[in-house]
Formats: structure tokens, sequence, C-alpha cells
């Protein structure tokens, strides 16, 4: 104890190269916890993107592509598939609920779903949330209604009642709108920092209704057009859709169905398991992340390679002082275990204080990453593994700081009790 | 014949590679004697002080100290030996610049448990004991213990490195050029300090200098290379 009291003391006495070096530590101590933290809640957000939903189903492609565009928003289908199909599967005995999903328009950037109450009833994310509303409620019989993801509202500053319009297509500068069909915003969810935050929510028969007088991909010219009031009065059945999600009423069967899917003779159709395909698109992605945390590793490592240099040049200057405590009784192995404690100490010090810094830096930056990459970083206590990485690096440091404690060992031995001036 | 504190027989050190620089055949230093070792440097004094503090072992030869032969213990023996029973003071640069002066004092006492203990039965506390010491040598200001030793003039640092020797009552104190700072006033001052905190603490002074006008103060006079076989004539 007495010992370390003395390696404070000196360190404080050359207290401006140990803060520097200190601080080395710290920064690269934050950066690896900050890409340890964003990786970890990336992976989280990611697996809780969706959850309860036992099978994902749409026309047969790869299973990363349905689900970049089923729950992703990404990308797009390469084919639809029937309304009877979705029915058959639908009305399976085997089958508690399912949401049928239709794509292929935009609002200002925005994908626009159109989808049914089961939607709301049965899609879950995170740990078995359902979504909530905000305000307002789901939309009803009037095909023209739309619920917005809680980031749509936000950015676009909409609020109940507000008019919108919809763009044909998915790019985000559309040049076809569908401008005679406007849509009433009747309900915003709550945020869930998901893509459904970013998702404009209509009827099945909506998404029918602005299409309806659509021939071959363009709209209909002249008398041909059909007004919005018109189509409240026709018949908004959907004839095809993008994707279909479906709960079961036990997992078991979750195979069997996926077969029974897949083997459809009706049409070609994929079914998976959104948690298998969740893993498959992480691990396309993990190698960039695997990437930022080796990087950060060796970041850690320049910290402390940059303390080891400073303490070795300072045993020069600071013969005296081990002459000094080797006249007073300080045995060779005391020298030695100053300058592992001083190692230890400057390593403590640079580890609380970027841990501080890491939080210095979430709480300033929580909300601005939430709101712009939908990533929730919490000012939570290190966890079990950030625990480890930071004992690593005190052993780490302890096992560099046992280099120059050699040196000194050896030179305390050669330079006895006196040190010429 | 009482034991002596110091008793050097036979003794023979070189550097590898090196004439023999010491060959010692006998010397003796009394219990709370002062003597005055005389040498230039490089005549082997700061060595001698090393084979006296067991920091180095002669070639052959025996080197007692209060009866202990310091050649017959380990490395880490001789250095608990050495801080139980000698106190140092140096040239200059004594004391560790970032402690206090206090600290500096107390210093042995966190090394030797003898010597904290000598310290605790005689003064109550080891912070008793460094300011009794302090103000012994003129050092008496409260303010002063809590200062950075580096703080203090170079009379006042001597005066401080001489407590801090002092501090347990070892019986052997070792001063190796300890007034080459000081002028001419201030050194017998110093001195005449350091005798009565000796004397006071029963210790032995072995004083090493190359100031010839400090020697008649002491009880002994010697010169290093009248003691040793192997000085060149022209040090004699």
């Amino acid at each position: 104890m007495y010992l370390f009291r003395l390696a404070m003391a000196s360190l404080a006495n050359r207290r401006f190269t140990a803060i520097l070096t200190a601080f080395a530590i710290a920064l690269s101590v934050c950066l690896l916890l900050a890409v340890e933290r964003v990786r970890t809640e990336a992976r989280t957000s990611f697996a809780s993107t969706i959850s309860g939903t036992d099978l994902i189903v749409g026309a047969r492609s790869g299973s990363v592509n349905l689900l970049l565009y089923s729950v992703f928003r990404i990308g797009n289908a390469t084919n639809n598939i029937r309304w009877d199909s979705f029915e058959h599967f639908a009305n399976s005995p085997k089958v508690k609920w399912a949401i049928p999903i239709s794509l292929g328009d935009s609002h200002r950037g925005y994908r626009v779903m159109g989808t049914t109450e089961a939607y709301f009833e049965h899609y879950q994310y995170g740990h078995q949330q359902s979504l909530q509303l905000a305000s307002g409620r789901a939309f009803a019989s009037d095909p023209f209604e739309v619920v917005l993801g809680a980031e749509v509202a936000d950015a676009l500053h909409y609020k109940l009642g507000d008019k919108l319009v919809l763009a044909h297509g998915v790019a985000a500068i559309s040049l076809v709108k569908h401008d005679d069909k406007p849509f009433s915003v009747v309900g915003i969810l709550k945020r869930t920092g998901t893509p459904v935050d970013r998702t404009l929510h209509i009827s099945l028969g909506g998404m029918e209704a602005i299409h309806i007088d659509w021939h071959n991909g363009v709209p209909a010219h002249g008398a041909g057009r059909i007004s919005a009031d018109q189509a409240r009065n026709m018949d908004l059945a959907p004839q095809a859709i993008t994707a279909f999600m479906l709960g079961l009423n036990s997992k078991i069967a979750t195979f069997a169905v996926q077969r029974e899917i897949n083997e459809f003779r009706g049409e070609p159709m994929l079914a998976i398991l959104p948690g298998v395909a969740l893993q498959e698109l992480w691990s396309l992605m993990g190698t960039a992340e695997k990437a930022l945390f080796v990087v950060s590793l060796f970041v850690v490592l320049t910290g402390l390679i940059g303390m080891l240099t400073a303490i070795l040049t300072s045993l020069n200057e600071r013969r005296r002082e081990m002459a000094i405590l080797r006249s007073v009784g300080a045995r060779p192995w005391h020298i030695a275990t100053l300058l592992v404690l001083e190692a230890f100490a400057l390593a403590l010090f640079g580890v609380l204080a970027g841990l501080g810094l890491l939080y210095l830096c979430i709480a300033v930056a929580q909300g601005y990453v939430q709101s712009t990459y939908g990533l929730y970083l919490p000012l939570a206590w290190p966890s079990e593994y950030e625990w480890t990485l930071l004992g690593g690096i005190l052993i780490a440091a302890l096992l560099m700081g046992s280099v120059p404690a050699w040196r000194a060992y050896r030179q305390s031995l050669a330079d006895g009790l006196s040190i010429r001036l | 014949m009482t034991q002596a504190l110091i008793e050097l027989s036979d003794l023979s050190f070189s550097w590898p590679g090196h004439p023999p620089l010491l060959d010692i055949p006998a010397f003796r230093l009394e219990a709370g004697e002062t003597l005055f070792l005389k040498g230039p440097s490089g005549s082997g004094k700061t060595t001698l002080l090393g084979l006296l503090g067991g920091v180095q072992k002669p070639d052959h030869g025996s080197v007692r100290l209060l009866g202990q032969e310091l050649t017959e213990l380990s490395a880490g023996a001789r250095d608990r030996f050495r801080v139980d029973h000698t106190g140092y003071i140096f040239q200059q640069f004594n004391l560790l610049p970032f402690l206090s002066v206090r600290e500096n004092v107390e210093l042995p006492c966190h090394f030797s448990k003898l010597r904290a203990g000598r310290a605790v039965q005689r003064h109550g506390s080891v912070d008793q004991a460094a300011a009794t010491l302090l103000a012994h040598l003129g050092l008496k200001d409260p303010e002063l213990l809590n200062r950075r030793a580096d703080s203090l003039s170079i009379g006042q640092q001597q005066r401080v490195a001489a407590a801090r020797a002092l501090i347990g009552q070892p019986e052997l104190v070792i001063a190796d050029e300890p007034t080459s700072a000081l002028d001419y006033d201030a050194r017998e001052a110093f001195i005449r300090l350091l005798f009565a905190e000796c004397r006071e603490a029963g210790a032995s002074l072995l004083f090493v200098s190359h100031d010839q006008s400090l020697a008649p103060l002491f009880d002994r006079n010697l010169s290093l290379a009248e003691l040793n076989r192997a000085a060149t004539p022209a040090e004699v």
C-alpha cells in the first residue's frame, strides 16, 4: 500500500506526461467500448426487428432478399403472390393469424405498406412487444386512411387529420404521384426502433384503390380515370400481395408448414423462418463489425505501447529516485513493484477516464443516434463482456509494466545506493 | 575488547576487469565513535560504502557489522540488515522531491519494522519521531513538515536528510560528503548538529569527505589511502 502511495506521488510529480499517457489510453478505451456497445446494440436491435412471427412468405427468391423487403423495407420483391394463395394458407387450421403485406409505393422516401388490421393486432418486435398507437386509431373501412410510423410523423411533421399524397414506386423522388387520391392521417404509432417507424401503413383496399385505374404500370387518362369517391364504391378486394407473415398455433408445425408452402403447387413461393434469415443476414454484415472491433483493439494496444514508452524513457532520469529509495531500505523488488504499480495506475486511470468519456459521449449523442440510425445506446453499467475487456486491458498493462520493472530492477542492482551527478 | 560496530579484515575488492581497488587488512569503527575518513574522489570511497551497505560483496575477506558477517547473508537479507542498522546521508539531492519533508524523514520506517518500532517506542509515533528530530536539527516550523522537499534550501534539505538517517536510531550513520554543497559556517554547524544527534541516539558516525578542514571536529581521523594497500603511492 505504501508502495502504491509512493508510485502515485512519483506519477503526480510527472503529471503532464502521466495525464497525456492516461488520456491516450482513455481515448482508446472509449473507442473500444463505443464500438463494442454499438456492435452489441446493432445486433440486438437487428435481432429484435421482428418477433413472434413464425414464417415470412413471399414469391420465390432468396431468403435474405425476402427478409430485406418484407421486414427492413429494403429492395424490392421479384414477384407478387396471388391473393388466393394467401387465403389458402391463411385459412389453414395450423395457422393462428396471417398478415398480408403489399409494397411498392412510397411517400417522400418512406415506404408505404398495404396491410390489414391483423398487422396492428399480431405484428411483434423486440421481446414480443406489439405495436401501439401514440395517437389516433388504426385505419378502418375508408380506404384512404393512413397510419404513420413514428419517424415518418416526426420527420415530416404530420399530425392527425393531415392529408398526404402517395407516390408510385419507391424512388426518393417520384415523378408519378397518386395525387388524385389523397390519404388522411388517422393514427401515429409509438416509436419501436425498427423499420416500422419509417413506414406508412394503409389498408389493402387503399392500395387497391390508388391503382384501380392503372393499366400496365401507367395511370389512365381522361375518361378512364376513377375518382376517389368512385373508388370507394367499387370492389377493392386485392388480386395480389407482395408477401405475408404467419403465426402458427403450434411452433412444432413450423417446418411442416414451411415445407407445405415451399412445395405449394399453385405458384412458386418461399417461406422463411425470420430468426434464421436474420442470422444469415447478420453474418453477412458481421465481417465489417468484427473488423471494426479488431481495429479498436489495436488502438488500445497503441495506447498501452505509448504508456510503455513513456515509462521507459522516464527510467533514466529517475535513477536518482531509485538510488534514494534503495538507500532508505527499498529492495530491488520494491523498485520493480513500483514500476508495475505505476503502469497499472496509468492504465486504471485511463480505463476509468475512458468509461467516463464513453458515458459522456453516449449522454450527448444518444438522442441523435437514436433518431438518425434507430440505434438505442443505453447509458447502462458495463456488461460482463465489457468488464472482461477492461480487465484484459489492465492485465495487458501489468504485463507491459513488467518490462520497465525488469529494467529498473537490473539498473538499481547495478547503481546501488549512489548515483553520480 | 568490546564488539566493534564495523570490523573489516583482509578485505579486497576489484571491479571486473580492473586492478584491485581496495585491499584493507584491518579496519574498526567502535560503537559511538565519530570517524572522519578522508579520501579524494576515485579512491574507492563509494565502493567501500557499498561494501559496508552490503550492496557489493568483497572478492574475499570479511565485513562485519554489529558482529554480523555480511558476506554470509543473501542479497535480500543484506538489504534488510542495512536499513535496520544504517542511516545514509549523501552529497546533495538526497530527498525525493515529490514527497513532503515529513514523508521523506519517515521513509526508512516504511522499509524497516525495527526502526519504525524504535521510533514509536521512543517518541510515541513515527510522525512524532520525525517532528522531534527535525526540531532538534533546527527545522521547528510545523508548516515546514508538509512542504514539498524540493521547496527547501540546500542546507535545510541536508538537515532533513540527517533526520532521515537518524530516525529509528540505527547504530551507524554513514555520511558521504554531506556538506560539500554547504558554505563553511553552515558546514560546521551542520556537523555539530549531526554529532549531537548521533550522540543522543547512540549512533556511530562514519563521515567520508575530501575536506580536511572538518577533520579536527571528529574523535578520530583516517585517510583511506593509509588504510588501503591497493592505493597508489601518489594518493598517500
